[in-house]
């Protein structure tokens, strides 16, 4: 994916910058952050100093939330870094198309069909689960203009 | 016959050593499974003599050595006596006569050791005694290399008689085992220490330096001694487990204390032994080899206890005799780096086992012992400093630790130093030489430190590093007050002068590198004096024990003030100018030490609020800062508003200017709140800052009686408008939860006054709910804010704060504080729902849940314990469906459901133990029938189908989730029995999956979890259940994994007492399951055995589950594993 066109899709953050800055020390384990240009999750945040009596530091360990690739990065704990926006909606998955793309309905019954299956297992998940007849929900991640069905979950009668 | 039979062994390990291109797998395997039938052998001793006597392949020899041992082992109750006797003869003879490589030889030699030890069990030690007169004969008349033959076989025997705990030899059971122990220690143990003696003193009369056999005589005969003087000497009175722990001590350094029965008065007091084995050690402590033994048998020596010793006059005598020899070493030589932790072991084990003899001394001598360990502890420190400098060994550093260690008992029992003239100038001498070695030139010879990156999160600053070092410099400062604290203002004073003054200089222009170090140099003096004067002020808190003043420094006080040296108009006077910076008092020599120390940090406070005001405040020390406030918390803690009543006396400057209601007690609080406003506003940045500035202020208000003059100040509520309006999102992690923590606490203080505990709480929480509300009510829902980024931070920052007041709940503010929170907990399921895709968020709101069970449950009343259930179970459920048949790429999404899980399992951990701990004073009128156990079990049923066997991988969420199984299992079987059928499943496969894959710590909450099911099962007769059914498989598992060594030894009485109320519940099954094992032995003898063995495990053991027949069945358990180990081959 990724030659999407964003424009036709824009919500309230038109306008708005992908991403905002955060003081390095307030960023917590699990949160996001941006690495060499990246939007990362961060997934280990140690500090350090220079010499006994120096400033503290951020060792940030983050993992692409697309790509899965590994970032770090260090940091004087008092600057500032870029966190991306990152948005996860859920979508009712209502139909595949022959070429491939997903039809999905938001919580308030807006349709869209501009993602395309997810590759790799998680598509063939996706695929078994809908040909099986069962009731999909997608979990779509946005960030830095980027968009992509990063997980499913099949609803049992349980669920809402 | 035996002849082809050697050649194919030869050739096989030919083929096992042969390079690995040499040979193909296949011909491997086959040479290995030659070896394996060579090893279960009927009866191999013939065979085995004529491959020693014939085959010259090391490895072939090797084997026939081990195939020995294990058939004596396995077959020592079929064996003639005339053939055991015959066999070990040859065996002796074989090791003198023939040279063969060392470890065919130690094999043989362990052989010999293991018939010995075995025979000595029916002999008492007869064939011993013929076996060691001639060993002694050997060592005596022989060539050099027999001697050292003669040594090792006594180190061989020794060995054998060591352990009876851990045993490698099987087949006796641990009674045995100890006995022939005893016997041994009574006997030829002091016969193997005698003869050594006498060896040694042939040794003292030769010339240095030794040839190079005698080196290696002299180190055996050394093991030998070091051996017998480390020796677990059992003591019948002791438990099994006990024993244990003293067998395992390897290294001299920790070995247990030297007790000796009175039958070796003889031999330790024979009045040339000591002179004669520091005569030894002086004349090879050159040799790295032979100086250790050497030294470790010193060691032990100085540790002589026990029943030997009770005559005064002997023991003075030995006293004398000891301190005599030692004092010639310890002032002939310099003591080097690596001797120094043995010569601070012989004055620790000293002091530690001869303190009260050592003071009915001469004061000649006393003098002199004091004088030179004072030497000896100031050579140690001055060696620590430079090592520490040169990240090299801790060889003096340990020393070091080892003497002060010392100096504690001889402080506290040769005391007070006040009235001992020599004792107070020694301590006077270390203390001063302890500062000086913490000081940069010129005071002080600190070298350079070794410019490394530092972690912050491991324990490793120096007030945890050298935290026993400076509780004892802490004792020598109070020993001698008088002189310490002057010191430590003066310096303090000096430094924070220079400090302002380079502050001052460099003012709008930029620092050299060499200013830059210049100043590192002054904060590390500074980080230290601090360091040092805390704990020269205030002893370490332990727990939370009620913090005194010490009576040393009272006296001190007290003293000053009485000479008219200090008053408390001049003290409190110097505090007020402090607060507000002017100059120098003009009084200010007569401020009371004790008062003046705080204002010397007050003045440093204010260096720190000048550079920051000047824009400078990158070129502060965030490590100094934290020594700061790590000193104004123990001087908070233990000199504000101390309480007259606790104290026999009281210094009137300390309460003139610090008690409660003064003037200066006041402004001490108003000062301290705000050096915290101003870290929190100023550091955020500085974790570790932070984190000591929010500890500094957690402790001070958890005291109520400190609290209470805090609780309504304007400072405080300064502080309070400070967190609310801190821009969202800047507070690190942890931060927003200590101060409201602290704030909480606080609270506590107004248990009498409901009204204005309120009123204090609405002022706290005022702010939170307003805020809770705006983020409740967004328009669209709390979904459509799900990406605005405000909103989230303000929710993680309303969360962190909600936690901290939780966690700061105590029982007179729990209901309150519960009142404010449930209607913002009854919300959380929405918020879970709505961020479930936000981690941070999603685990804050798991942790709160968390918290305020563990805090507040416990005194919560059953209606409102029943909201926390609902509130709490909503949003786990909610957790649940969110997360249920989740298929995710993302790569770290097992990372974070293992977080969250732990997190739900500490929750429903904490919920039950509401059903043991439960402190609610409220009646019980109120009709609420829901218990703890069946909302955790619940809770359980929610989350169970989310964690797979991948996840119990990780260690904490294992033991988290085990520890609740056993929880509910102790306090509610029936629960469990209860439980529908599919989660009774999982859990029981959990507990298979947890004997075996995890550490020995789960395997023995599976055991108990078996045990507590059966036992129940048993109790109430529950045939024909799901939990009967269930539990069944479990008693051929249990038996077939002890059977295959697959239960760890210390496991074993747990596993027997499983094992018996599994036999109760299934006694058919047991029948079957005994009758099949023996089906499967082909040999009819060792199915006869078993047979036997079987017979015994039950013998007298009534199967009603009771305790008396359990504690048989235990015992019989531990002789029937000794015994079928020893002959069942089960791979």
């Amino acid at each position: 994916m990724g030659d999407i066109d964003d424009s036709h899709f824009e919500t309230g953050d038109s306008g708005a910058s992908a991403t905002y800055p955060m003081q390095c020390s307030a960023l917590r384990k699990n949160g996001f952050v941006m690495l060499k240009g990246r939007p990362c999750k961060i997934v280990e945040m140690s500090t350090s100093k220079t010499g006994k009596h120096g400033h503290a530091k951020v060792h940030l360990v983050g993992i692409d939330i697309f790509s899965g690739k590994k970032y770090e990065d260090i940091c004087p704990s008092t600057h500032n870094m870029d966190v991306p926006h990152v948005k996860r909606e859920d979508y009712q998955l209502t139909d595949i198309s022959d070429d491939g793309y997903l039809s999905l309905m938001s919580d308030n019954g807006d349709l869209r069909e501009d993602l395309k299956v997810p590759e790799g297992e998680l598509g063939t998940q996706l695929r078994a689960d809908y040909d099986a007849g069962k009731d999909i929900l997608c979990t779509v991640l946005k960030s830095c203009g980027e968009e992509v069905v990063i997980a499913v979950k099949t609803n049992t009668a349980l669920d809402k | 016959m035996t002849d082809q039979i050697i050649a194919e062994l030869e050739s096989a390990a030919n083929i096992i050593m042969a390079p690995p291109n040499v040979v193909t797998n296949e011909q491997r395997h086959t040479a290995e499974s030659i070896f394996l039938d060579f090893r279960k052998t009927k009866s191999p001793y013939n065979i085995c003599r004529e491959i020693l006597e014939k085959s010259g392949n090391p490895y072939v020899m090797f084997e026939a050595a081990e195939v020995m041992k294990n058939a004596i082992i396995r077959e020592w109750g079929f064996l003639l006596d005339s053939d055991k006797v015959s066999l070990r003869q040859y065996l002796f003879e074989y090791v003198i006569t023939h040279e063969t490589p060392p470890y065919v030889r130690e094999r043989i030699l362990q052989v010999i050791a293991i018939m010995v030890k075995r025979s000595s069990i029916d002999d008492n030690g007869r064939e011993r005694g013929n076996l060691l007169r001639e060993v002694e004969n050997l060592i005596v008349n022989s060539e050099p290399q027999k001697k050292i033959l003669g040594c090792n076989i006594i180190i061989h025997l020794m060995q054998e008689y060591a352990t009876t705990v851990k045993s490698t030899d099987v087949g006796l059971s641990w009674e045995v085992h100890f006995k022939a122990k005893k016997q041994f220690q009574a006997t030829d143990l002091k016969r193997i220490f005698q003869f050594t003696i006498y060896l040694l003193t042939e040794v003292g009369k030769s010339d240095m330096p030794f040839a190079d056999n005698m080196v290696e005589l002299v180190g055996h005969l050394l093991k030998i001694l070091e051996m017998v003087l480390t020796w677990g000497y059992v003591s019948p009175l002791l438990p099994k487990k006990l024993i244990g722990i003293y067998e395992a001590v390897y290294e001299a350094d920790v070995a247990p204390a030297l007790k000796l029965p009175e039958s070796w008065a003889e031999y330790v007091f024979n009045p040339d032994l000591l002179p004669l084995m520091f005569q030894i050690y002086w004349k090879v402590r050159d040799n790295d080899q032979l100086s250790h033994p050497a030294l470790a048998c010193l060691v032990q020596l100085a540790s002589l206890s026990g029943r030997v010793m009770l005559e005064d006059e002997p023991r003075m005598r030995y006293l004398h005799s000891y301190l005599k020899a030692f004092f010639n070493l310890v002032s002939n030589v310099t003591i080097k780096s690596r001797e120094s932790v043995g010569i601070a072991n012989i004055v620790k084990k000293l002091i530690i086992f001869f303190s009260q003899d050592i003071l009915k001394l001469t004061k000649h001598i006393k003098d002199t012992l004091l004088d030179e360990f004072t030497r000896l502890t100031c050579h140690f420190c001055e060696g620590a400093a430079l090592e520490e400098a040169q990240e090299e060994d801790r060889n003096f550093s340990d020393a070091f630790d080892g003497m002060l260690e010392a100096w504690t008992s001889i402080l506290q029992e040769f005391g007070p130093a006040t009235v001992d003239n020599n004792l107070s100038d020694c301590a006077k001498r270390v203390f001063e030489k302890y500062v000086q070695c913490r000081l940069a030139p010129p005071d002080g010879c600190r070298r350079p430190q070794p410019d490394v990156e530092k972690g912050e999160e491991t324990d490793d600053s120096d007030k945890e590093l050298y935290k026993d070092q400076l509780q004892a410099i802490g004792l020598f400062g109070r020993a001698i007050a008088g002189s310490s604290v002057p010191l430590l203002f003066n310096l303090l004073e000096s430094r924070t002068s220079t400090l302002f003054n380079s502050f001052q200089e460099i003012r709008n222009r930029t620092l050299s590198i060499g200013e830059a170090s210049g100043l590192d140099t002054l904060y590390e003096d500074i980080h230290w004096i601090l360091l040092i004067a805390g704990q020269v002020l205030c002893f370490d808190r332990e727990g939370n024990e009620t913090m005194m003043i010490p009576s040393e420094i009272i006296r001190y006080s007290i003293d000053c003030c009485s000479r008219g040296q200090c008053t408390v108009e001049a003290s409190l006077q110097a505090l007020q100018l402090a607060e507000n910076n002017s100059i120098m008092p003009a009084d200010f020599e007569k401020c009371d030490h004790i008062i003046r120390l705080f204002f010397d940090v007050m003045k440093l406070c204010y260096v720190e609020d000048y550079v920051i005001s000047s824009g400078m405040k990158q070129f502060l020390s965030p490590e100094l800062g934290s020594t700061i406030m790590w000193f104004l918390n123990r001087f908070c803690v233990n000199y504000l508003t101390p309480i007259e009543s606790y104290y026999t006396e009281m210094s009137p400057t300390i309460l003139g200017c610090l008690g409660v209601d003064t003037e200066g007690a006041q402004l001490v609080i108003r000062y301290v709140l705000k050096k915290i406003q101003s870290n929190v506003y100023y550091f955020q940045s500085e974790t570790q800052l932070l984190q000591e500035t929010i500890d500094c202020f957690c402790h001070i208000v958890s005291n109520k009686h400190k609290s209470i003059h805090i609780v309504n100040t304007t400072s405080l509520r300064q502080l309070v408008v400070l967190c609310e309006s801190l821009e969202p999102g800047t507070m690190p992690q942890n931060g927003f939860r200590g101060m409201y923590r602290g704030f909480s606490l606080c609270g506590a203080c107004l248990s009498a006054e409901p009204e204005r505990m309120r009123s204090y709480f609405v002022g706290i929480m005022g702010s939170l709910q307003t805020r809770f509300e705006a983020v409740c009510t967004i328009q669209g829902g709390l979904a459509s804010k799900a990406e605005d980024q405000r909103t989230l931070v303000v929710i993680v920052d309303l969360l962190e704060a909600f936690i901290g007041l939780a966690k700061g709940a105590l029982m007179p503010t729990a209901t309150l504080l519960f009142e404010f929170l449930a209607p913002i907990l009854n919300e959380m399921h929405a918020f879970m729902s709505a961020f479930n895709n936000y981690h941070v968020i999603v685990q804050l709101i798991l942790e709160l849940f968390g918290q305020v069970a563990k805090y507040m449950l416990c005194y919560l009343s059953p209606m409102d314990s029943k909201r926390l259930y609902e509130s709490a179970l909503a949003t786990v459920q909610t957790y649940a469906k969110c997360n249920m048949n989740r298929f995710t790429t993302e790569s770290f999404a097992e990372d974070t459901s293992f977080q969250d899980l732990v997190l739900v399992l500490e929750l429903l951990t904490f919920i039950i133990s509401k059903d043991c701990f439960d402190l609610c004073v409220t009646s019980n009128d109120e009709e609420i029938t829901v218990t703890a156990s069946d909302v955790s079990l619940f809770g359980l049923s929610f989350i169970l189908p989310l964690m797979s066997m991948d996840l119990l991988k990780y260690p904490s969420l294992c033991m988290q989730y085990y520890r609740l199984l056993v929880l509910v299992n102790d306090i509610y079987p029936e629960k469990i029995c209860g439980l529908p059928q599919d989660l009774l499943q999982n859990l029981l496969k959990s507990i298979e999956f947890g004997l075996t894959e995890f550490g020995s710590d789960i395997v023995q909450i599976c055991l108990d979890f078996l045990l507590g099911m059966a036992s129940y099962v048993y109790r109430h007769k529950l045939v024909n259940t799901p939990l009967y059914a269930g539990l069944r498989p479990f008693l051929k598992i249990l038996i077939d994994l002890t059977l295959t060594h697959q239960i760890n030894s210390d496991l074993m009485s747990t596993a027997s007492a499983s094992i018996y109320a599994l036999i109760c519940c299934y006694q058919e099954d047991y029948r079957a399951l005994v009758e099949s094992l023996l089906q499967m032995q082909s040999d009819p003898m060792t199915r006869e055995r078993l047979a036997a063995a079987f017979n015994n495990l039950v013998l007298n053991v009534e199967m009603n589950c009771e305790r008396v027949p359990k504690l048989r069945f235990r015992d019989n358990f531990d002789k029937f594993i000794a015994n079928v180990h020893g002959f069942l081959l089960i791979k």
